[in-house]
């Protein structure tokens, strides 16, 4: 099939009235759980996963998408009207929409979002139609050799590029990858660290996991913050027009931003964080009045939304043409798809063009959505964050509960929860980054199977990961990203050293 | 004499103090406890079971792994602390809330253990209820309406909508 007859399936997929519908509740429950504080995209993808069962896959991961660029969107909502990003993709949000509500244009602030992010989004998915079907023709000839350097690769550019201490989020990975070798070896059939315990043979399902450190971490926060009252004092949101000098200052950080956030979303371990910080400080570098930025700037709001949600479909390169995701976000994603039995990877293109159509063309209406309900309807969602604080962690706390009963019909996975939350909750405090813990673990399996298959074909030459060029300029990128911040870092530490002198 | 006693069964006090001193950065704490835990998982690792045709057993990328484990657990004793004063105010956790904590994750624990015995329903009312109620929610009217309304939605929500069947447990349902 070509890939204009893939995009009029697409099309047709995601213009169905039942797509259209599911996108919309994507959308708006993705918005209103990103809303709140300390629930991002991840909890908001894992909490949803039980309700797409018994759905038609197609349809069920339309409207997972939507709940994830929704979920960002939503972060800029509470960004700008409580300075408490719910993401962390859009704490860049809050540096110049936060004082730009306080001066009383919450309205302006929250309808440049909008806008910003209907561009961002708009013009990546017109990118990714692109790039998404080319990368998969490409990826189809790769050997697990090289898949393998590229999961690899995923790894060390999360851990790199992860807030803080390397080392620590390397830790956090190889954590994650000691979990999933608990259970039943794929491979030989070799029961691994299950102790004897029936429940453990399948390994732990990734819910148990993205519950656990993300959402019930996210609570024990949350309970520690319960007398907040910044809450209380949002702000009143004001009119909503843009004057004709707002337009014109938004349109250059649009336009530019929307390209680079879309670069960034596709490069692995980068993403929508990395993606609007980069945008607000190269949109503060070349401005004319850098002095204007963190008061109330509208370039400085406009580049990191646009720039966010660019990265969120950028974020599907890897994702759909190599079934590889780049980020914690995407990987929690990846396994929504694997429980709806669907694969990502080079082949659901063209086995499944329904999917990987559907799902790109159904995010041009998902951004009209999001402009939508978020222009006139933002004032009325933001009532959510009224929710008294204990009611919402008790609500939070039993919904994470129901994602994984309702996937195991188990009290043992539901210990297991528990015993997650903690261990996510203790990550926080000591400053290990849980993201490439997730990833790991969704990884892992494949990096494995990838691994021993690879060793396999060559009866056990490890020359194998060197013959392959594709391999091994995969594996040279990937020692790069690690090493490369560990030498700047110490460049950075020579040159205060010497300005000390 | 008493005190004679207490000083000879103290450490000697040089090797107190290099002990205290090695093991006052978070990071050689927190890197000694990865050390356990990677050696407790090399140990299983090296029992697991192995097969004679097979290129690469299933035992390869569990001591891969738990090798990994160990370099960087060394690599971590010997790196600095370099997290920001926010990071590590975040410790700084005040007694009273450790409780709160503990107290949440004690009706979380009860809300398992029940869920399968009274069912889905009573088990979640109940802990929204009282979940709340413990975390400062003073309005019993409005929680308990919240409380049982949710828990109903829910069900029929899944149970009927999603064909998921939760436990009913001691409701005639």
């Amino acid at each position: 099939m070509g890939a204009i007859e893939g995009i009029i399936t697409g099309f047709q997929t995601a213009f169905s009235l039942q797509s259209i519908f599911f996108v919309m509740i994507g959308v708006f429950i993705g918005t209103f759980i990103g809303m709140l504080p300390g629930l991002g995209p991840i909890s908001a993808i894992a909490v949803m996963i039980p309700i797409t069962f018994g759905m038609d896959p197609t349809v069920a991961l339309i409207m997972m998408a939507g709940v994830y660029y929704g979920a960002i969107f939503g972060g800029s909502t509470s960004s700008i009207l409580l300075n408490a990003p719910g993401v962390s993709g859009t704490v860049a949000t809050s540096f110049d929409g936060y004082p730009m509500a306080q001066r009383g244009e919450a309205g302006k602030a929250l309808a440049i979002a909008a806008i910003a992010s209907f561009v961002g989004g708009t013009v990546s998915v017109v990118l990714l139609m692109l790039l998404a079907p080319m990368l998969a023709s490409v990826a189809i000839s790769f050997s697990p050799a090289a898949y393998f350097a590229l999961m690899l690769l995923g790894l060390t550019a999360i851990s790199s590029l992860s807030e803080g201490s390397t080392v620590k989020a390397l830790i956090s990975a190889v954590a994650g990858f000691m979990v999933v070798t608990i259970g039943i070896d794929a491979q030989s059939g070799t029961q691994r660290f299950t102790f004897g315990n029936t429940n453990l043979l399948d390994g732990l399902d990734f819910l148990v996991i993205a519950l656990g450190l993300f959402a019930l971490a996210e609570v024990c926060t949350l309970i520690l913050n319960r007398k907040d009252k910044s809450i209380q004092n949002a702000h009143k949101i004001g009119s909503l027009k843009l004057s004709k000098q707002d337009w014109k200052e938004m349109t250059g950080p649009m336009s530019r931003h929307s390209i680079i956030g879309f670069i960034l979303g596709v490069l692995p371990g980068a993403g929508a964080t990395i993606a609007s910080f980069i945008s607000y400080i190269t949109e503060k570098r070349i401005s004319k009045n850098p002095e204007e930025f963190g008061k109330g700037s509208v370039k400085g709001l406009a580049a990191p939304e646009t720039s966010n949600n660019a990265a969120t479909s950028g974020a599907f390169v890897p994702l759909l043409s190599l079934g590889i995701p780049g980020s914690g976000t995407t990987a929690v994603l990846l396994g929504a798809f694997l429980v709806l039995g669907v694969q990502p990877g080079p082949l659901l293109m063209t086995d499944q063009p329904e999917i990987f159509w559907g799902i790109i063309v159904s995010m041009y209406i998902g951004n009209i959505f999001l402009l939508i309900l978020n222009l006139p309807l933002i004032p009325y969602i933001a009532k959510i964050l009224m929710v008294p604080r204990p009611m919402l962690i008790s609500l939070v706390i039993m919904f994470s509960m129901i994602g994984v009963y309702a996937i195991s019909f188990n009290t043992f996975d539901l210990y297991m929860l528990l015993l997650f939350g903690v261990v996510g909750f203790l990550m926080r405090l000591f400053s290990f980054p849980a993201p490439p813990f997730i990833l790991a673990f969704i990884l892992g399996g494949m990096l494995e199977q990838s691994f021993r298959q690879s060793l396999t074909i060559s009866n056990g030459s490890f020359s194998i990961f060197f013959q392959d060029p594709i391999a091994v300029s995969i594996l040279a990128v990937a020692a790069l990203s690690l090493f490369v911040p560990l030498i700047s870092k110490l460049r950075k530490g020579n040159n205060n050293a010497k300005k000390k002198h | 004499m008493i005190r004679y006693l207490s000083v000879s069964l103290a450490l000697p006090p040089i090797n107190r103090i290099e002990v205290i001193a090695l093991l006052k950065s978070m990071n050689s704490r927190i890197s000694l406890i990865l050390l356990v835990i990677a050696v407790v998982y090399l140990i299983l690792s090296y029992q697991l079971p192995s097969y004679a045709y097979t290129e690469v057993d299933a035992d390869a990328i569990p001591k891969a792994l738990g090798w990994l484990l160990v370099f960087l657990a060394i690599l971590l004793f010997f790196s600095k602390d370099n997290e920001t004063e926010e990071q590590r105010q975040k410790r700084n956790i005040p007694k009273k809330e450790i409780g709160m904590l503990l107290g949440v994750g004690a009706l979380i624990f009860l809300y398992i253990f029940l869920l399968e015995i009274l069912g889905f329903i009573v088990v979640s009312a109940l802990f929204i209820f009282f979940c709340s109620i413990f975390l400062g929610y003073k309005s019993h009217i409005v929680n308990g309406i919240v409380s049982v309304a949710f828990s109903a939605f829910i069900y029929f929500i899944f149970t009927s909508l999603l064909q998921i069947s939760l436990p009913s447990g001691i409701l005639p349902l």
